[in-house]
């Protein structure tokens, strides 16, 4: 047992998946089963065994900020009405908190490198958060755009040679593919929220990010991950089945992923 | 009255005369490198080392102390492996990332000596806090060799040595590949210094 809790493979892709899952089925009912993104990705961070808070490196406060996602989330969704303006906040609060994230990283580069970049992580997280957020009311559409953001980020962690931010992408994306594969089945009883939306775009940006910072992922795989939520926003035919609307705009989100990790390798290829 | 004088003017320039006993070396980078040694799955020892390593240290023989400061650059980090192959990154690429040295966070570790134990006329032993990811832990150096000479060509005063230690990475933060990768850590440091 011991053996499972510590493979790799297993904290970052079936033991996330069946926490999202867990968490999910329990909670739809009181229209929070989007818990199950903020569950999973914690629950993959305890077993990696990287919590932990001093001191407070960057890869720690994208732990932190994960955490606090959620929290925010549950509060948007019971706490006020959903408006328009919910989203862009929620983005421009994120993105803030992303330069606070990267700060020690950011502040020790030329003023001028530090300052793009630094802008660079604010406008992406901004973009995606706010438009991921806004797809608060649509769960299967949020629930593909978070499968393949965490796919998306994991994978162009892995091959950015950073393995801890990819198994925290990895196992982001086996939470919100919990979450997708409940609303396949139960259709619109399974809310999505700011909850899943906010957990889900704010985790993978971060871990995106850190990626490129810490690691090599080539901002170029950051700026076609950043497409997914625009990705499912494609045509679905609304009178389908829940299931094929899921694998339709899950299809929908994986060509940008797919483009990120095309981005990444050809990255790695050079000398 | 002149006695009591003469007594003040010498215990007045005593400090002075005791810290013109203390020499001072500049760690001389170019034949000073520490390397690293790690058990790979417990079949072998991988070695590494870091190219660039500065800092000064200090004898006083007549007192029988010293010190040590040195800072080591961790983006130097080299275990021989630079070519991927059909690989995405390389090993050495790998150490520079988050998962171990994360040297676009932390781009630079740092030992400093706390107390330097003497056998004899030689320093013997290293207490020093080593400064590694933003954690500071204690680490003692054994010096396995130590020298004094001129240098044969320029007749610098100089001195260096071997000196040898460990430490668990965990305890810097450095999970990764635990415990298939070795916990433990072998430090074997080659140093010469020149005498400012």
């Amino acid at each position: 047992m011991q053996e499972l809790l510590t493979n790799p493979v297993i904290q970052s892709s079936a033991a996330p998946f069946l926490v999202g899952l867990v968490v999910a089925s329990s909670l739809f009912p009181i229209r929070l089963a989007g818990l199950a993104a903020g569950a999973g990705f914690l629950a993959a961070v305890w077993m990696i065994g990287a919590f932990g808070f001093a001191p407070l490196t960057a890869t720690r406060k994208i732990v932190v900020l994960g955490a606090a996602a959620p929290v925010l989330g549950v509060l948007a969704d019971l706490a006020f009405k959903p408006t328009r303006a919910t989203a862009p906040v929620l983005g421009v609060l994120f993105g803030a908190g992303s330069i606070w994230v990267f700060w020690s990283v950011l502040s020790q580069k030329p003023a001028a490198e530090g300052a793009l970049l630094g802008a660079g992580i604010v406008a992406l997280v901004l973009w995606t958060v706010s438009l991921t957020v806004s797809l608060q009311d649509r769960a299967v559409r949020a629930g593909a755009a978070g499968l393949f953001l965490g796919l998306g980020a994991g994978a162009g962690a892995v091959l950015g040679a950073s393995a801890l931010l990819g198994q925290y992408g990895l196992a982001l994306g086996a939470a919100c593919g919990a979450f997708l594969l409940l609303a396949m089945i139960l259709g619109k009883r399974v809310v999505a929220g700011a909850t899943f939306t906010l957990t889900a775009s704010v985790a993978a940006t971060l871990i995106a990010a850190g990626a490129m910072l810490l690691a090599k992922l080539p901002w170029t795989s950051l700026a076609a991950l950043a497409l997914i939520p625009l990705a499912v926003r494609l045509p679905l035919a609304e009178k389908s089945p829940a299931w094929i609307q899921a694998i339709v705009a899950s299809l929908y989100a994986l060509a940008p992923a797919a483009g990120a990790w095309a981005l990444a390798w050809q990255s790695s290829r050079v000398p | 009255m002149k006695r009591v004088v003469l007594a003040g003017a010498l215990l007045a320039a005593f400090p002075l005369a005791a810290n013109a006993q203390a020499e001072t070396y500049k760690v001389d980078p170019i034949h000073s490198f520490p390397h690293f040694g790690v058990d790979h799955f417990g079949v072998s020892t991988i070695w590494g080392r870091f190219d660039k390593m500065s800092g000064t240290f200090t004898i006083d023989r007549a007192a029988k102390k010293g010190s040590v400061e040195l800072v080591i650059e961790t983006a130097t980090v080299t275990t021989g492996d630079t070519d991927k192959g059909s690989r995405p990154r390389t090993r050495d690429e790998h150490l520079r990332q988050a998962d171990f040295f994360n040297v676009a966070e932390f781009p630079r570790m740092t030992y400093k000596s706390t107390n330097v134990k003497f056998n004899g006329d030689n320093p013997a032993e290293i207490e020093g806090q080593l400064t590694l990811l933003g954690v500071t832990k204690p680490v003692t150096i054994k010096l396995d060799r130590w020298t004094c000479k001129d240098h044969p060509m320029s007749k610098k005063p100089m001195c260096g040595g071997n000196a040898s230690g460990s430490f668990k990475r965990t305890d810097f933060g450095m999970k990764y590949g635990t415990p298939a990768l070795g916990d433990e850590i072998r430090l074997m440091i080659n140093f010469e210094g020149y005498k400012e």
